[in-house]
């Protein structure tokens, strides 16, 4: 009975809101990721939830339970912090036997648990350690068996992975996925990294400023973005933006960017129309910027000249730093090209996939029939 | 639209918890606001005490006399400022303490600048022992040093007492100058040393300016320790004439006599220097002890 | 940074070896000879000194004084100063709070002094007090001490020869006046430099405020209370300025270090005085060794 509910909740720090009416529901055994840049308030959601910081406006509940006024201890939730937070003075057994020993709980129980936590994570080995003679991976884990042996009705990370080095973020990765569909509890996981969210999440909720940008599962995130933020943020490397003028009729309507235009393809036409003669930002990913000899079969071609500016190798790829006009815009294409700096060349856009958004509100403008 | 209702509802919840906390916390504030006027109390009543008269001292406490009819003289500074003794005895100290800041400071640096960033064999070990050399009492040497320095027949000089001072305060010193040499930036030293700097320049063009905030703190640190020492002048300096204020207050409050009144405005204005600098610097003051009493 | 031989090292300490060992080393060395020695130190007299010290009454009741003040001027000035760092920490006004406290410390042991001889001040009972103290006991209803001079504490006095005098709690509550700040701040830093982070994974794990401070912060915070207690106790040793201008050591307050200076200044026997300097010291040995250990410990993680 763990299902998390935000009703309206609002928090204030003096001037600046941090949370902003937040209404989110989390259900039962959710992996949600709360993701966004810094500032945008998903640690303080974090820690209104955990209690550490008290709501000014709205209700929060957990399971049935409202628990603006419950303190931490209360909550029935366990935490994993950024940094651990481990008790230095304690060993490894105890810092993950603490919470339990506050309750009171038996001995033999704490020791089953511990014990049943340790082997899960690993770190049976380490038991009788202090924490300033464990690596930061151990540290973590650590951290996670302190969480675990609560039995807590739900888990809250904060930002877990950040302070691990590339290789052992990406093992630890796949270790929380399977923990989680181990324990089948909630969990809340809050990181500014969108990568982490798009392979961890069965759902992303995307923050910006403190307020919630959007919520859903990371492919419906990644395919239907519903604003300009959350284009831009998910999706890695992100999505080109291209401010262009709506020009044309039923007929024949083309995005013109000054510097180049591309015609609009007849299935987003009518959603573009009221926009004709205005300005909108148009958005397509890298990955559907293509050189015509390797364009894959389907692309609806949109020819664009642009210049080379830099060029990156990723081994099955090549990331192009293309510029038209001034425009700066990125495309991955097929690593068979020989692209050179400063080379004149000409790509396609695979305008099957362009998005369009409203300049003023920053919203999608999608089509009605989806 | 039970949105809209529940908002005013939000905002005086918000108010009546804010109270409660304040509420909840008077009892906190009222030990503390206490706690800290019963640490000034003593002094003020010193300060008090200094404006009073002598007959007033001796027949009614100091309290008393907020009420009227106010008695408040500056009859006792007067006396304290004009009396030869009290204005030699404050030049003393002043004569006394300057250079016994001064030169321990830049003699402990020398010493904590190899310490910090020369190598040779027995560095640490060395380093260990000039720091324990911190607990030995004052006394312990007194004797030994009384007799040298009155066989070299400088016994009662001031750069005698300079010179004790100095020697008293290179543990300490030694000690938190090292630390702090110690945490500067190796680049900086190396590039500098690249760049063909001797081991004199880079110590008087580079760390010396960097540990501004080492040096104030080790300055306030030895100028009040100075400044208020009582034993070393008594022992060393036995010349009346050279006496600092903290021996003579100190004979003035054995000798009970017609000064008694002038006491406190001694005690006062020998207090106010350190006050001064203590509140002036205060900053820096904290930050010596943190960084020579807590490491990491 | 090797550069222009071995040498040069070597002269930028010497200024200050050379003081240390003549102001430091050598006077240790010659004061533990010389107690060894006679009065002006012309003939050896082996242990007679240390001897006379030892049976001496006046030398017992210094010796007395000196563990009472190691006590009670430690412990005290240890706890008030935590409860305050404590308490500072939660309000807005805390350094002013804390400086408030922390004045006496920048003061003279000698103002110091005058500022509490006047606070202890005494007349007999029916004349009006003048000293704060006696004022707020006879406000009180109870009967004005002399503070300074007082010696018995009713009961334990008479059951057995004991440094417990009201006189040197008195001069104690002095030292506690004034180091209390200097522990307070120290245990505030400490306090600070506990991660909060590590406070709220407590309190998540389920611990009361009162749990939280005996179970973490508490036990973070030794290393610190380790180097408060160390000072205060090395200053309780070596306390001269106080007892001195307030008493003089008379009335049974005596310390070690006063002991001494009379022995050399009144007395002008130097041998004894030696060997009292040398007793402090001995009883100072452990501290060092306490400190020289931390210490090298410390510089390990460097």
């Amino acid at each position: 009975m763990a299902e998390v509910r935000f009703e309206q909740v609002t928090k204030r720090f003096g001037d600046v809101t941090a949370v902003n009416n937040l209404s989110l529901e989390i259900p039962d055994k959710e992996f949600l990721v709360l993701v966004g840049p810094s500032g945008c308030g998903k640690s303080t959601i974090l820690r209104l939830l955990s209690g550490l910081e008290e709501v000014n406006e709205g209700n929060i509940y957990i399971g049935d339970r409202l628990v603006n006024n419950v303190p931490p201890k209360d909550r029935d939730i366990a935490m994993v912090f950024q940094s651990y937070a481990l008790y230095p003075h304690m060993s490894v057994y105890n810092n993950m036997a603490f919470g339990l020993s506050l309750r009171k709980t038996p001995k033999a129980e704490i020791e089953r648990r511990v014990r049943e936590a340790a082997r899960v994570l690993g770190i049976e080995d380490l038991l009788k350690r202090k924490p300033r003679q464990l690596s930061g991976g151990q540290r973590q884990r650590v951290a996670l068996g302190r969480a675990i042996v609560r039995e807590p009705a739900a888990f809250l990370f904060d930002e877990p992975l950040s302070n691990l080095d590339a290789k052992l973020r990406v093992q630890t990765r796949a270790e929380l996925s399977k923990l989680h569909q181990r324990l089948g509890t909630t969990f809340i996981y809050v990181t500014h990294d969108q990568i982490e969210a798009m392979t961890m999440a069965s759902r992303i909720a995307v923050m910006n400023d403190g307020v919630l940008q959007q919520v859903g599962q990371p492919q419906e995130l990644y395919e239907r973005p519903d604003n300009l933020f959350v284009a831009g943020f998910i999706g890695s490397p992100a999505m080109n933006l291209f401010e262009v003028t709506v020009r044309g009729d039923q007929n024949q309507t083309y995005l013109d960017a000054d510097s180049f235009r591309v015609a609009v393809p007849s299935t987003k036409v009518a959603m573009l129309l009221p926009y004709s003669g205005k300005k909108i930002i148009f958005g397509l990913r890298p990955e559907h910027i293509h050189v015509p000899e390797f364009m894959p079969p389907g692309t609806i071609a949109a020819p664009v000249q642009a210049r080379v500016d830099v060029t990156e190798l990723m081994g099955h790829e090549y990331y192009l730093y293309l510029l038209n006009g001034e425009k700066h815009f990125l495309a991955r294409v097929d690593a068979r090209t020989m692209p050179r700096p400063g080379q004149d060349i000409e790509v396609v856009f695979n305008i099957a996939h362009m998005y369009a958004f409203d300049p003023v509100t920053g919203k999608a403008i999608t089509t009605t029939d989806g | 639209m039970i949105a809209e209702l529940a908002k005013p509802q939000a905002s005086f919840q918000g108010f009546v918890s804010r109270l409660s906390k304040f509420v909840s916390r008077l009892p906190l504030h009222v030990v503390l606001v206490g706690i800290a006027l019963l640490w000034i109390t003593p002094a003020f009543g010193l300060l008090t005490s200094s404006f009073r008269d002598a007959a007033a001292v001796a027949s009614s406490g100091w309290w008393t006399a907020f009420q009227l009819p106010f008695e408040f003289t500056l009859d006792n500074y007067q006396a304290v400022l004009t009396q030869n003794r009290m204005g030699v005895s404050f030049l003393n100290s002043l004569i006394i303490s300057i250079p016994g800041t001064v030169i321990p400071i830049l003699v402990a640096a020398f010493a904590a600048f190899a310490f910090a960033w020369m190598r040779f064999p027995g560095r640490d070990t060395l380093f260990i022992f000039v720091v324990a050399l911190l607990v030995v009492p004052v006394q312990m040497t007194l004797i030994p040093v009384l007799r040298l320095l009155t066989n070299l027949q400088i016994a009662g000089s001031f750069p005698a007492i300079w010179l004790a001072h100095t020697g008293y305060g290179l543990p300490f010193a030694v000690f938190l100058l090292r630390n702090f040499f110690g945490a500067l930036p190796r680049e900086l030293l190396e590039s500098a040393y690249l760049d063909g700097a001797s081991s004199v320049r880079v110590f008087f063009r580079l760390i010396l300016p960097l540990s501004v905030p080492a040096l104030a703190s080790l300055a306030i640190f030895q100028f009040l320790w100075v400044w208020n020492d009582l034993l070393v002048a008594l022992v060393i300096l036995q010349d009346p004439g050279k006496a600092p204020m903290t021996v003579t207050i100190t004979n003035l409050v054995s000798s009970f006599g017609a000064q008694w009144q002038l006491l406190t405005s001694a005690a006062f204005i020998s207090m106010m220097l350190p006050l001064v600098i203590f509140f002036a610097l205060q900053r820096y003051f904290v930050q010596g002890i943190l960084t020579g009493a807590v490491k990491g | 940074m090797n550069r222009r031989g071995r040498l040069i090292p070597w002269l930028w300490l010497l200024p200050s070896f050379l003081l240390i060992a003549v102001f430091l080393i050598y006077p240790v060395i010659e004061t533990l000879r010389i107690s060894f020695m006679n009065r002006d130190s012309s003939v050896y007299v082996g242990a007679g000194n240390y001897q006379y010290v030892f049976t001496n009454s006046a030398t017992q009741t210094a010796l007395l004084n000196n563990v009472l003040w190691l006590v009670f001027f430690t412990v005290l000035a240890v706890g008030l100063g935590l409860i305050f760092a404590v308490l500072t920490g939660r309000v807005r006004y805390e350094a002013v709070a804390k400086a408030a406290i922390f004045i006496p410390m920048a003061i003279s042991f000698v103002a110091a002094a005058v500022i509490w001889r006047f606070m202890y001040a005494y007349r007999p009972e029916d004349f009006t007090q003048i000293g704060l103290v006696n004022a707020a006991a006879t406000n009180l209803g109870l009967e004005p001490t002399a503070w300074l001079v007082e010696q018995p504490l009713p009961y334990i006095d008479q059951l057995l020869p004991s440094p417990l005098h009201t006189n040197n709690f008195a001069l104690i509550a002095v030292g506690v006046w004034m180091w209390t700040g200097f522990a307070m701040v120290i245990l505030s830093a400490g306090l600070k430099g506990i991660s909060t982070e590590v406070l709220e994974a407590a309190r998540v794990d389920g611990a009361s405020e009162w749990q939280i401070f005996w179970r973490i912060i508490l036990p973070m915070l030794s290393p610190t209370i380790a180097v408060v207690a160390t000072t205060l106790v090395i200053q309780a040793l070596k306390k001269f300025d106080m007892v001195w201008v307030m008493t003089a050591g008379n009335f049974g307050t005596d310390v070690v270090a006063t002991l001494m200076f009379k022995e050399m200044f009144n007395f002008r026997d130097f041998g004894r005085a030696a060997a009292l300097a040398v007793i402090l010291l001995v009883a100072i040995l452990p501290v060092m060794l306490i400190t020289i250990r931390r210490f090298r410990s410390q510089e390990e993680t460097r």
